[in-house]
């Protein structure tokens, strides 16, 4: 739709819909918005059709409009022939407005003013079974044989149509999302467990809780962020402005990892909408989580085409980068990351990359004993230790050392392990048995190596269930305290003095992020000296907490920034703008160059640099009006 | 990879016919153009359940734009957006069935044991009175008072759960709670399990043959190109479906017939506006069906119906503040509707672009036994106390039949006794689209008859 069409649209629809005072009238609604999901499913000779016709509505006064309308429900008057085109214009206008109207989509509630509650209470369990089956019985290999060749075009068509919404207009979707969300909270935390077969409470502080925090943010704080910025412009420059737009940057293929399937499906395709892109998101093929990203951003109003989910496993995301997608939003592991960051060199995509993490986590004496040991509990073992920030290393002052492992041994047999229904549960399964494996080769590797289990030892190292396992006797030579565990492990370590508490930490190939407990000012200087991309202070995996905080790693940690405003304007285009006035002027640097040019240039260098105001203001006015009458002879 | 079977469409016949040959180890795949859902997943909201379960994003028109032919376009088809009445043939239907198309086999006695192997792939039930919503309660009323015999409803369900809350107008875009039986839950699932194939999304648009082979080709949602490869087909697009891939296939050659003898069982939905609440939207959607033998011989039923928001809107007249104030008024609504067993044929064309063209208009007849059903309705309404009788005005066509109607003579018929079309060997067909003419009676038990009927006769071949 053009900007005509949308207009000659709600031009129409306040004829139809001129509203009272409980109504909105239809262009009070924006509900134009929402075309998209009607137009795309449409005859592309009804689409074409209906677009000149509201374009032409678009030129026309509004009596004229109502004048064909009312017309063309005159039909019975005309010939046959006239009378159907008349009938088609009455029941094409009508169904495009009134399905906007009464769909039950607006912000204004217009159903709730009806009366009109109708609703399904019956809570079901996932039809896995039918999923299973749909999935397999195509013939065609999803997604590449269905003809996915074109996503990354479709969403290139598709961004038009959002970056001609204005951000207030795309915050209504994102309003809307959290309303969706919230009310469909348990069907969703459900479906998640289902396939991850996380503790509930793991599901929902993480992926609801966290993804409701993130949108107010974008609420309350992405206007600001991408609005035009005005930039100082030097003296030499006197009369001209500098401004700074953060625009879209067409379409981010976003791929995410199997850890948090919901959060990392919504959280980056929020951040790409708002910003203006359009996106396809490509879920991990442990989790895809078949159908509910779509049908959550849908019933909020995010049209299908805005937010592409594709299934599939690395070739698809293969196939999806060599369409040439204008930026790459990657979550996942470092071997994976390479492989993506090397394809987008092909074809100089930029790339944002989140990997993973050795989180280490640093006890001083000071620190208060009770929550510091509640904190490296929570922190290792939360989701199973399935987060890029889990706390992978703990280092203990050895003061305090042995009390704290009296401490720590005593709440690690309280933690309660079931995938429950009612909360009743701290931690549940892993989700990919690939990942039972890593975590088994290396806590045997630290074990034969000399390091001692202190829990967990009833793990058969197959089970998809690990109970929380405590080392203690590991050292930094062990692949352990190296690579990245990403389960339910936490090496217990001793240091003797701050420096070496930095050293510690920081021999370590990743930098995500880290935790530091003791006296607030120490605390902060050994922040300082961290090589990491975010740090807890007295807590623990709290920095990505705040949506306000930019977040990402460092070394294999990973490349770039989101979240807060400068993750925002990591989706935009940051387009630099210099404005001069419409004037005859010659610039003074521009052709011809002479002697006489030169000369009077020295003396504007000089005078500028060596803040000689006067010499600058005469040499500046010289330069200037001999430019305006410079000939080369 | 070349199949037994290729069947087009995985409707209620696609779904049965797959059923039927999977689980006797036939090598099946059914391609459907329409995306697939489950209870999970199917849309939520009235813009995206019109946009994502049918032809033309909603509706189409027939060439006149005076009714609204809705086709759906979905794994499940019109069980998916239908409500699920199930019943069986009278003598009146079949004798006439019987008589035009010549075929033995439409008398109640010899559709009977089909009937029943039909019945028996689904859960039916009879919607209890005491669940019967205002809506309905009118409608019993209004039979009543004016001396018009109605029934409970028999309905594909296996529980709607009234007493936990549940709307059924929510499930005109899928039963989220799998109640009604659709071929998801039923037949086509089994035939999935039994290993058949199922390419959703996947429009054919072509169809080539020789006696031995069939090559099916088309392009998916996505526009990519697809072809696939087997001993025999079955179309199972519906009428509009079957007709306009055979005309775009050049078959009208051989078949003169191919894309006439088209029916819609054009629907009139009616609005009472009463004083006192009726919320029609709630609890089961239908409760009761007109069971009056003069209505029948009359040539049309009444249903107790209702419609969502936007559908409702589409309906009442007027625009502006007028509308607003009938829309104001939808829960104070009761809605009766009459179908009309219509009796002039229409046609199925194509255009240049390959698109279906419907040319289906009410003759001298139709009007008469229309007129009659409205006369009923507003007898109702106004014996329960209607403030407002408003008709909709827009007619609407959801028992898409024939095009591809059955017989034994070529030029008024396209589809054989043995549900093969005319001189194709391994070319069948046993959807609505081969009923000869409007039975006047819901369509789709006697689809899952004839489909289960026409799988019988293919295992023989097979």
């Amino acid at each position: 739709m053009t900007p005509l069409a949308i207009r000659g649209l709600k031009k129409a629809g306040d004829i139809l819909i001129p509203g009272d005072d409980k109504f909105p009238r239809f262009s009070q609604t924006d509900l134009y918005v929402a075309l998209p999901r009607m137009m795309d499913d449409m005859y592309k000779d009804d689409r074409e059709g209906f677009i000149l016709l509201t374009s032409a509505f678009g030129l026309m006064p509004s009596f004229m409009i109502r004048l064909i309308l009312w017309v063309s429900s005159l039909d019975h008057l005309f010939p046959k022939f006239i009378a159907s085109i008349l009938r088609q214009i009455y029941i094409g206008v009508r169904g495009v407005i009134f399905t906007l109207y009464y769909s039950g989509i607006d912000q204004q509630g217009i159903l709730d003013h009806l009366g009109f509650h109708s609703q399904i209470n019956t809570k079901l369990p996932q039809d896995i079974e039918m999923q299973e089956l749909l999935a397999s019985a195509h013939p065609l290999k999803r997604p590449v044989m269905l003809g996915e060749s074109q996503v990354i075009e479709k969403a290139r068509v598709a961004q038009k149509e959002i970056a001609q919404l204005d951000v207030s207009t795309r915050l209504k979707a994102i309003k809307r999302l959290k309303r969706v969300i919230l009310a469909r909270q348990e069907e969703i935390v459900e479906w998640i467990q289902k396939e991850t077969q996380k503790a509930r409470t793991d599901v929902l502080t993480s992926e609801i809780f966290g993804i409701m925090e993130h949108l107010e943010f974008l609420e309350k704080h992405v206007e600001a962020a991408i609005k035009d910025e005005t930039a100082p412009t030097p003296v030499a420059m006197m009369g001209k402005k500098s401004k700074i737009y953060y625009e879209p940057m067409g379409v981010i293929l976003i791929i995410s990892p199997w850890n948090y399937p919901f959060y990392q499906a919504i959280v980056p395709i929020t951040c790409a909408f708002v910003t203006g892109n359009a996106c396809v998101y490509k879920p991990s093929e442990l989790t895809p989580l078949q159908g509910l990203v779509e049908s959550v951003l849908t019933e909020a109003g995010i049209a299908p085409s805005w937010a592409q989910v594709v299934y599939g496993d690395g070739k698809v995301a293969q196939e999806l980068i060599a369409q040439k997608p204008n930026k790459i939003f990657f979550t996942g592991s470092v071997g994976t990351g390479k492989k993506i960051m090397a394809q987008a060199s092909e074809y100089l995509i930029p790339v944002e990359l989140e990997l993973g993490g050795k989180d280490p986590m640093i006890v001083f004496k000071e620190a208060h004993m009770n929550r510091a040991v509640a904190g490296a509990i929570w922190g290792a073992f939360t989701n199973s230790g399935q987060s890029c920030t889990s706390v992978e290393r703990l280092y203990v002052e050895s003061s305090i050392y042995e009390e704290f492992k009296k401490e720590l041994l005593a709440k690690v047999q309280t933690v309660k392990i079931g995938v429950d229904t009612d909360g009743d549960a701290d931690m549940g399964k892993m989700i990919s048995p690939k990942q039972v494996k890593i975590v088994a080769d290396l806590v045997k590797d630290a074990l034969s190596q000399g390091a001692v289990m202190l829990t967990g030892q009833e793990w058969d190292f197959h089970s998809d269930t690990i109970p929380p396992i405590v080392l203690e006797g590991t050292t930094h030579g062990m692949r352990i305290n190296q690579e990245e565990i990403f389960g339910p492990v936490l090496p217990l370590m001793r240091f003797n003095s701050e420096d070496e508490a930095i050293e510690l930490a920081n021999d370590s190939a990743f930098g995500l992020s880290a935790s530091v407990w003791g006296k607030g000012d120490q605390c902060e200087r050994v922040a300082r000296k961290l090589i990491t991309g975010n740090v807890s202070i007295n807590n623990v995996m709290i920095s990505e907490g705040n949506h306000a905080l930019p977040f990402g790693g460092v070394k294999d940690s990973g490349i770039g920034r989101y979240k807060g405003v400068m993750g925002l304007r990591s989706f935009c285009n940051v387009k630099s703008v210099l404005i001069d006035g419409n004037s005859k002027k010659i610039e003074a640097n521009w052709y011809p160059y002479t002697p006489k040019k030169y000369r009077l240039f020295t003396d504007l260098t000089q005078a500028l640099f060596k803040k000689k105001w006067i010499g600058f203001a005469l040499s500046g006015l010289k330069l200037e009006s001999y430019s305006q009458k410079a000939k080369r002879p | 990879m070349k199949y037994d079977v290729i069947i087009v469409g995985a409707g209620v016949s696609g779904s049965f016919i797959a059923q039927d040959l999977a689980v006797k180890g036939v090598r099946v795949l059914v391609i459907e153009a329409g995306r697939s859902f489950t209870r999970d997943t199917y849309p939520r909201k009235e813009i995206d359940a019109n946009a994502q379960l049918y032809w033309g994003g909603g509706v189409e028109l027939n060439s006149s734009a005076t009714l609204a032919l809705l086709r759906p376009k979905v794994v499940g088809g019109g069980s998916i957006v239908n409500q699920a009445l199930m019943d069986r043939f009278d003598h009146i239907a079949l004798d006439s069935w019987r008589s035009q198309s010549g075929a033995g086999l439409f008398s109640e006695a010899a559709m009977a044991p089909w009937y029943e192997a039909a019945e028996n792939e689904l859960i039916i039930q009879d919607i209890p009175e005491s669940t019967r919503n205002g809506n309905a309660e009118i409608f019993a009323e209004g039979f009543k008072a004016c001396g018009f015999t109605c029934k409970p409803l028999s309905r594909a369900q296996s529980g709607c759960k009234f007493e936990e809350g549940n709307d059924c107008i929510e499930c005109l875009s899928g039963c989220r709670i799998d109640s009604k039986q659709s071929t998801p839950v039923t037949v086509l699932r089994r035939a999935l399990r039994a290993g058949c194939h199922l390419a959703s999304e996947c429009e054919v648009q072509q169809v080539k043959h020789t006696d031995e082979n069939v090559v099916v080709s088309g392009v998916t949602r996505l526009g990519r190109n697809f072809s696939f490869e087997a001993r025999k087909l079955v179309l199972a697009g519906g009428a509009i479906g079957n007709s306009r891939l055979l005309l775009n296939s050049n078959f009208q050659r051989k078949l003169p017939y191919l894309g006439k003898g088209f029916y819609t069982h054009p629907q009139y939905m009616v609005m009472g506006l009463y004083d006192r609440e009726i919320n029609a939207h709630k609890g089961p959607l239908q409760s009761y069906k007109s069971y009056d033998a003069g209505f029948r011989l009359k040539g049309f039923k009444l249903e107790n119906v209702f419609a969502p928001p936007v559908a409702i809107s589409m309906l009442v007249p007027n625009s502006g503040v007028g509308h607003l104030a009938k829309m104001k008024q939808i829960t104070k609504m009761a809605c009766i509707e009459v179908a009309v067993r219509d009796t002039n044929a229409g046609r199925i064309r194509v255009n240049g672009s390959g698109r279906a063209v419907i040319y289906k208009e009410l003759n001298g007849l139709d009007r008469e036994r229309k007129a009659h059903g409205m006369k009923a309705i507003h007898d109702i309404f106004s014996a329960t106390g209607a403030r407002e009788i408003v008709p909709g005005r827009l007619g609407i066509g959801l028992h898409l039949m024939g095009g591809l109607a059955i017989g034994s003579s070529q030029k008024s018929s396209v589809v054989g006794h043995d549900f093969k079309l005319h001189q194709h060997k391994n070319i069948y067909a046993a959807d609505s689209s081969i009923f000869p003419n409007a039975p006047g009676i819901n369509p789709s038990l006697t689809i899952m008859a004839l489909s289960k009927l026409a799988a019988s006769v293919m295992l023989k071949e097979l």
